[in-house]
């Protein structure tokens, strides 16, 4: 005779898995649909939750053996639990959550253990270890796929950020714009500076002003994919006027022993406006009888 | 001891005239700094006539004063080094002091208004009500 | 007919206005014995360079300033000593651009580049610098 420990899972399972999984499926809802009203719908969970519990049933129906039913990584069960993270990262749900689903249904079947197996405590150890077992595995690898997909997540929304918040702008005819916000790492210095050497190309621009108003922290890192970009810059003739260093920045710059040769500096945008202007013979008047 | 810092238009006086410990001289730096980028500077006039000993500390401490103030778009002038010290800081290195230098205050200023004059944002006004804000 | 050594003069440094003493005194001594200003300043400024050094590397030290001149030479010897970590590569710290903490960097070189001789010595636990200058006498009285 074949040793099965846990066939009362099995059984449980195979004969409850309706009530098994209304119940489970209510236990969520009351938990998701407080914390993201409107956005999960019962059918959804329901048809993910009977999914789930076809799986573990059949992991658990065709086992024999004294350990616990393992679950392959490339089979059903792990696919299934993976896509439902995938699903709840990129609807932007709470790491902890999302791991509430699977734990949720331990709840449901420990319970329903404990009551079916009290008169034998130790098969009902057993079956609890077991269950335990399973489905804390289930819920590291629902755990893990979630975190995969969040960081996908928010690589994809850094690179969109990335692109957004440094263009380079078209001031005046001669005269560029580089407006730095935000941390510089190599990647971003590497692809404003790439923009910026399109855009002098373009429209042969004189002058490109690089304010760096929006940048907390000036460090040698910073200060070097800084020296990178404007010695590229130089290279393609335009001179560059450097402005919004902070106090701080100047202080920090100069105690490093960094120095932008050949750079005007200038503390505002509008000095820096001013003297790019004046570089290319142009001046801001007031013109008579102008102005409402 | 606190170095003051005395307001000429858009020019900025400082006359360092006692030996300053490490504490004072990151003070003053400090001082001048934030007071350039408060009133939108557009010259730094150092005087160091009194000084009758500079050190490789000395000159580097202005040395690096003069530079912070041109990251902040200031024009920077060194004036009253006495004989003596000009002799001692060539004999000791190359290019110590790094800034422009002048004989006295008035070549200073002479010297400070007509780089200025070249400048493009000279005839700006300085500082709004809202003045400039720094994020960080 | 040599006049007797001017007696020397001893400075402990512990703190920054200790600096300016030495300084004074370096300068004071080398007058009485007879030199210009030019050495004056020389004197001063190295001796500034090597008490600062003291201060901020080694808290405590001495500066021994003494006239060692003879009949047609002024001499001046001065002895700065702490008993600090030390300098643990003196070769690195006497090349020109070396730099730690920001003020030993024109520091050493710029010294010996100042005086006529220069000796030092460093080890954790005692540091001595050697500094001195000679100047053949004019014909004229010593001050």
């Amino acid at each position: 005779m074949t040793v099965k420990p846990f066939s009362p899972i099995d059984n449980l399972l195979a004969q409850h898995r309706a009530e098994i999984g209304q119940e489970w499926v209510s236990d969520v809802m009351a938990l998701w649909g407080r914390h993201y009203p409107g956005l999960v719908s019962e059918d959804e969970v329901r048809q993910q939750t009977s999914r789930l519990l076809d799986e573990l049933a059949s992991a658990f129906a065709g086992h024999s053996g004294v350990t616990p039913p393992q679950i392959a990584s490339d089979g059903a069960l792990a696919a299934s639990a993976r896509e439902l993270s995938m699903r709840r990262a990129k609807a932007g749900f709470k790491p902890a959550d999302t791991a509430q689903y699977v734990l949720s249904l331990k709840n449901v079947l420990t319970g329903r253990l404990i009551r079916e197996l009290s008169e034998v405590p130790a098969d009902l150890a057993t079956c609890l270890a077991a269950v335990d077992d399973v489905l804390d595995r289930l819920s590291l690898l629902t755990f893990e796929a979630y975190v995969e997909a969040r960081e996908k997540v928010i690589a994809q929304q850094s690179v969109s950020l990335m692109e957004l918040s440094t263009p380079v702008i078209r001031l005046w005819e001669q005269v560029l714009m580089l407006p730095l916000i935000g941390v510089i790492d190599t990647l971003r210095a590497r692809q404003f500076t790439e923009s910026l050497l399109e855009a002098i190309t373009r429209y042969e621009a004189s002058v490109t002003i690089i304010d760096v108003t929006g940048v907390p922290v000036f460090d040698t890192s910073v200060a070097q994919h800084l020296m990178k970009t404007v010695d590229a810059a130089q290279l393609l003739g335009t001179r560059i006027i450097m402005t919004g260093i902070s106090p701080e920045g100047a202080q920090t710059l100069t105690k490093l022993g960094i120095s932008f040769s050949k750079v005007t500096s200038r503390a505002t945008l509008r000095a820096g406006v001013a003297e790019a202007l004046q570089m290319i013979g142009r001046r801001v008047v007031v013109v008579s009888g102008a102005g409402k | 001891m606190k170095i003051p810092i005395l307001q000429l238009g858009r020019i900025l006086l400082v006359s360092i005239q006692v030996d300053l410990t490490d504490t004072d001289a990151m003070q003053f730096q400090n001082d001048l700094v934030n007071k350039i980028a408060a009133t939108e500077a557009l010259g730094v006039a150092i005087d160091i006539t009194a000084l009758d000993v500079v050190d490789s500390f000395m000159a580097r401490l202005i040395s690096d004063t003069a530079s912070m103030a041109r990251l902040l778009g200031a024009e920077v002038v060194i004036c009253g080094i006495q004989p003596y010290v000009a002799m001692t800081l060539v004999e000791m290195g190359r290019d110590l002091i790094g800034a422009d230098c002048a004989f006295n205050l008035e070549q200073a200023l002479k010297i400070l208004n007509g780089l200025i004059a070249l400048r493009g944002d000279s005839t700006l006004n300085s500082g709004d009500d809202d003045g400039r804000s720094y994020p960080f | 007919m040599m006049d007797a050594l001017i007696p020397s003069r001893r400075v402990t440094i512990t703190d920054s206005s200790d600096i300016v003493r030495a300084r004074g005194a370096a300068r004071s001594l080398a007058t009485d014995i007879g030199f210009g200003l030019a050495d004056q300043t020389r004197l001063a400024t190295a001796v500034s360079e090597l008490a600062r050094n003291v201060v901020q590397y080694a808290g405590s030290g001495s500066c021994e300033i003494i006239d060692a001149s003879v009949a047609d030479e002024m001499r001046i010897r001065i002895v700065v000593e702490d008993s600090g970590p030390g300098i643990p590569d003196i070769d690195l710290a006497m090349q020109d651009g070396y730099s730690t903490g920001g003020s030993l960097g024109a520091g050493l070189p710029g010294t010996r580049r100042l005086m006529e001789s220069f000796a030092i010595e460093s080890a954790p636990g005692q540091t001595r610098v050697t500094i001195g200058l000679a100047r053949q006498r004019h014909h004229q009285e010593r001050r």
